[in-house]
């Protein structure tokens, strides 16, 4: 994918640094991260464990707060907003996906896709969801709950409900890591299929080499730090 | 502002979980608000069948009453023209005894009537007659009418004479309703009718005598009361009696109930208090079970406000079902228990559901759940998307935004000013209110000196003590919830323990060991040479001690009528009737000390000059030189304060609040009063020296009282403790939530334990112990701060000689104990039968 020099970033981080208060005192955990991720790139974020990947996908979702350095995304800097107003932006701008998928337990497969077109007020939500779960095989099974279905069913409804507002960005916190790999690779299918078609950011972090292969673009954090930064497919 | 329908729809989908998991939210808001529903419906219920039944109890629309002296024959003329139906009686009390036999005997509290009675309603017995026929003078004898239980205590049967003064009386039918009658809270005897002519044939009535002299008329329809009394007090303006009208029909009655509906009211707002703090731990407990989904909501782009609007709703709909079925159960279980009981109390209750007490019960509930949730709910709105990230983010200490802490207070206040508007006494509400204030924060403080003293305590090498010791004072330990919820209920069992233990020792203990053995009222002063020689010669008499003895009311001080003065509470005792007075010219006399002033000289006759009681001066706002103006017999005297005494009214000495100098009561008509001490043995011949000889004079058995006034004492302590009892169960409930709330905690240290090698005893060992010593140190705080206020109460309130009772506090803690030890024991069993795989492979 080539990107024009005018394009602006969907994603830009300077200078990030974080540090978390702990009893056996403060844990710097990023440390100066400078990043440019542009509209349409496929991120694979991998480093192994408490190299700050989390933290990271956190910092970009707006759910944590920088200790210094600045995160813009979509044109908003995230500096001095406060927590209803990063909510907000999330609500028109971002979609996640866990790897506990994190479905409410108490409402259908429907209500669950619909809940984010609700908080934003929009019209139809509950259409707009069918279509969104029919677009991933729960046409069948959209007044289920969570409960009722398998684990792959439940992260296919979490994609849907991520999908469902065409965000901007889309975050993936390891999105099969709690799935079989027949099942992973359904879900991972249906991402890439999900982000393709509405030309959406993708940021990946994943264990998983192979799955980080499949990005148009690698990130390795080690020690909260970026040590690698490589594009590895253009067509990805 | 959020979309409060989104909320809504939000809400409802969040509550299709079923209402299960607000079990303990359900249980704690059902109880406190069916306490005050029923309290408040129980008291409306009797005083509404006082407001409905008030002419009947009155005997008609207007009772006026003259102590001493009936009414001149130029009044009664004006009442009978003025009434369309009038009555007249005399009640007083007097002894009687079989005619067979003169060793028993019998204190009866006599009501002579006219023809004409009753006015309103109607007179029932057993077997049943006309009120010809139960009086009339048949064969020598005149008829009486009786309560059952004279038969019982004199041992005698229907057809049977007994002596009344110096004529015979036979008894022809017992009682079953006398319609005018509001059984007295304390009566010295049960009740003998016969007829007026019969009374006077008896020698009772004689100058000075006890008797109060009641004139009762119906009005017609077209008459308007008010400007009837208007009329009456214009034509009559010193006649000195006391008119009542069907709305103050029993003002004993009323305000005993009321006064008793104070108490139960601040328990059963006791009882909404523990269970309002059930109310935030369930509402803590259901939150941190949503913790995730509050997460998810906020990654998905909701607002703070919108997430506390959400779980608000809930809150509400729970708190509208709780408060609807406490108003079920609350309005309903007074008409079961009236239905049952209703026709053992003084009045015919007017059994219904009332509005008033519904509304302030539901009112109490629906602000109690909102102050009660903002806490936790508050502290859900700042759940942080993260914690999907972040599991190990602890939250649990934090405080919510001030906005919430600021609304919290709100609500406190809220209810607060609530119970001072709803509460018939300012005064004690605002006691309640500061006492329940510092409760809390004592219980609050004492479970923080309990987990830092935990904390310091360095157990020996074995685990099981170091897990019993950091379970004490771990993060989201149960310490503080189940030190206050369980020891505010236990504060106030050990509280009215203690008080109602303390009184009756006083009138089971302390009190026979200073009081005379009888009382003696309406000695004629042409008896009293010859009754002191009767009852003083009586081998195993004591000392003994006669003054002579009438009423007056006061009805001005300082020149304002006394309904305009500024008087205290705790002195209106003494103008709300009339008042026993004296006379004396020796300082010896009075038993009392003089604390101001001077006693005047024995021989002084100038203007009249009172002495009077330091606490009534205190209580009018009066000192020496002011003055009393008294209503004596239709005679209005007023007298200047010459010296005030202060009197221990416990001590049940002889004494008087209002003692006249020489030279201004000495020609009104009176008689005496008289007490004897005297040895148990020598009782019976004493009263029988006193009663014998002088057929009017009665005698009352200061032992037969005081047991009258225990009895009395207990019945009401049995429902004041009851209504506490319920506290102690709100406060097991908040501890069954508590249990609850900790089950999946226990569960995994359970199952964590069993994988480290722990047996099944030595997990039950932990558990037991944890919850045996916090049973154990809440205990010995509620018995600490219980006491503390029940002293406060005896000393400060009641004046009162305070006695600690170890009993009393030993049984509460050992049920402390044994509350926490069986609830830990049910909840730890469900834990410890868990099987470990499960779980494991869970997480």
């Amino acid at each position: 994918m080539t990107i024009p020099p005018s394009v602006k970033p969907t994603l830009k981080l300077q200078d990030v640094h974080l540090k978390l208060g702990s009893d056996a005192g403060p844990v710097h955990i990023l440390r100066g991260i400078n990043l440019e991720i542009m509209p349409g790139e496929t991120i694979g974020v991998i480093g192994p464990s408490g190299s700050g990947k989390t933290s990271f996908l956190m910092i970009a979702a707006g759910l944590e707060t920088t200790t210094s350095g600045t995160v813009t995304a979509c044109g908003t800097t995230y500096n001095g907003l406060n927590e209803d107003a990063l909510a907000e932006f999330r609500r028109d701008h971002v979609g996640v996906v866990f790897q506990n998928f994190h479905l409410v337990p108490s409402m259908t497969a429907l209500e669950n896709v619909a809940l984010p077109m609700e908080f934003a007020r929009k019209d139809g939500a509950f259409e707009r969801a069918q279509v969104e779960l029919e677009a991933v095989g729960l046409g069948h099974r959209i007044h289920h709950y969570p409960g009722q279905l398998s684990g792959g069913e439940q992260q296919r409804v979490a994609l849907a409900r991520a999908f469902v507002t065409e965000p901007e960005i889309l975050l993936a916190d390891e999105p099969t890591g709690s799935l079989d790999q027949g099942t992973g690779e359904q879900v991972m299918q249906m991402l890439f299929d999900l982000q393709n078609r509405n030309g959406t950011t993708l940021i990946l972090v994943t264990h998983a080499p192979d799955l980080a292969a499949q990005c148009s673009r690698l990130i390795k954090l080690a020690d909260g730090q970026v040590v690698s930064d490589e594009v590895i497919s253009e067509n990805a | 502002m959020p979309n409060l329908t989104l909320s809504w729809r939000l809400a409802r989908r969040e509550l299709r979980g079923g209402f299960g998991r607000f079990r303990i939210f359900l249980a704690c808001l059902i109880l406190g608000v069916a306490a005050i529903t029923a309290v408040g419906n129980l008291s409306e219920s009797v005083l509404g069948g006082l407001r409905t039944d008030g002419k009947k109890l009155l005997g008609g629309d207007i009772d006026l009453r003259l102590l001493h002296r009936p009414a001149s024959a130029t009044q009664k003329t004006f009442l009978k023209a003025q009434a369309e139906t009038y009555s007249e009686s005399i009640t007083m009390r007097a002894m009687v005894r079989p005619t067979t036999t003169r060793e028993r005997r019998a204190m009866v509290e006599l009501k002579a009537v006219d023809s004409a009675y009753p006015l309103v309603g109607q007179m029932e017995t057993t077997p049943a007659s006309s009120s010809k026929d139960s009086y009339a003078l048949k064969d020598g004898s005149w008829g009486a009418s009786v309560d059952a239980n004279l038969l019982t205590r004199l041992q005698l049967k229907l057809g049977d004479t007994v002596k009344l003064g110096s004529i015979t009386v036979q008894i022809r039918n017992t009682i079953i309703i006398e319609p005018d009658r509001v059984a007295s809270v304390f009566s010295l005897g049960p009740r003998v009718m016969i007829d007026l002519k019969a009374l006077h044939q008896s020698g009772l009535v004689q100058p000075g005598s006890q008797l109060r002299y009641h004139y009762k008329l119906t009005l017609p329809k077209s008459a308007d009361p008010k400007a009837w009394q208007s009329t009456l007090a214009e034509t009559f303006p010193k006649a000195g009696w006391r008119l009542r009208t069907p709305e103050e029909a029993a003002p004993g009655i009323k305000r005993f109930l009321e006064r008793m509906t104070l108490f139960m009211s601040f328990t059963g707002l006791t009882v909404l208090l523990v269970g309002g703090l059930g109310i935030t731990g369930a509402v803590r407990s259901y939150l941190d079970t949503k913790t995730e989904t509050i997460a998810t909501f906020k990654c998905l782009g909701a607002p703070g406000n919108l997430v506390f609007s959400i779980y608000m709703m809930q809150v509400l709909v729970i708190g509208t079902i709780g408060i609807t079925i406490g108003l079920i159960i609350g309005g309903g279980s007074p008409i079961i228990l009236l239905e049952l009981i209703g026709n053992h109390l003084p009045v015919r209750p007017a059994i219904g559901l009332y509005s008033t007490p519904t509304l302030v019960a539901a009112v109490f509930g629906f602000l109690s759940t909102v102050t009660f949730a903002l806490w936790p709910l508050g502290r859900a709105r700042d759940v942080s998307a993260a914690h999907l990230f972040r599991f190990s983010l602890d939250t649990t200490a934090r405080r919510p935004r001030w906005g919430y802490v600021i609304a919290t207070l709100i609500g406190i206040l809220l209810l607060a000013l609530c119970t001072l508007y709803t509460s018939s006494d300012w005064f004690f509400a605002l006691w309640f209110i500061i006492g329940s204030i510092l409760t809390l924060v004592l219980l609050r403080f004492s479970a923080y000196l309990i987990m830092q003293i935990a904390r310091k305590w360095k157990p020996g090498r074995g685990a099981l003590w170091r897990l019993v010791q950091t379970n004490l004072h771990r993060p989201s330990t149960p310490t503080p919830n189940i030190v206050v919820s369980l020891g505010l209920g236990l504060t106030v069992l050990v509280a009215i323990g203690l008080i109602e233990g303390n009184l009756s020792r006083q009138i089971s203990e302390r009190i026979p060991e200073r009081a005379p053995a009888f009382f003696f009222l309406d000695i004629q002063p042409g008896q009293v040479a010859e009754f002191d020689k009767a009852v003083t010669s009586v081998k195993g008499a004591g000392a003994y001690k006669r003054v002579p003895s009438l009423r007056g009311r006061i009805i001005q001080i300082n020149g304002i009528p006394v309904e305009k003065a500024e008087v205290a509470p705790e002195s209106q005792w003494a103008i709300r009737g009339d008042r026993a007075l004296t006379y004396a010219a020796n300082k010896d006399d009075v038993a009392s000390a003089i604390t101001q002033g001077e006693w005047w000289d024995a021989g002084y006759s100038g203007p009249p000059l009172i002495s009077l009681d330091a606490g009534l001066a205190r209580g009018f706002k009066v000192g020496l030189g002011d003055s009393l103006t008294l209503n004596v017999l239709g005679r209005e005297i007023t007298a200047n304060i010459a010296s005030l005494r202060e009197i221990d009214w416990r001590s049940l000495k002889f004494d008087f609040a209002i003692v006249f100098a020489p030279g201004v009561l000495e020609g009104a008509p009176h008689s005496h009063i008289a007490a004897i001490e005297a040895v148990p043995e020598a009782e019976d011949a004493v009263e029988r020296a006193a009663t014998d000889t002088f057929a009017n004079i009665s005698a009352i058995r200061v032992r037969d009282a005081l047991q009258a006034a225990s009895v009395i004492l207990s019945g009401i302590g049995a429902a004041v403790k009851g209504t506490a009892a319920l506290t102690l169960i709100a406060g097991l409930i908040v501890l069954a939530g508590v249990m609850a709330s900790e089950h999946r905690r226990r569960v995994y240290e359970a199952v964590v334990f069993k994988v480290l090698g722990a047996g099944y005893k030595r997990i039950l060992c932990i558990y037991m112990l944890e919850y045996g010593i916090l049973g154990l140190l809440t205990g010995a705080v509620a018995a600490g701060i219980g006491s503390l206020t029940a002293w406060a109460v005896i000393k400060f309130l009641m004046g009162s000689e305070w006695v600690f009772l170890p009993n009393i506090v030993i049984l509460t803690v050992v049920l402390c104990v044994l509350m926490t030890t069986s609830v830990g024991l049910i909840g730890t069993w469900r834990a410890l039968g868990q099987k470990a795989a499960p779980h494991l492979r869970d997480d």
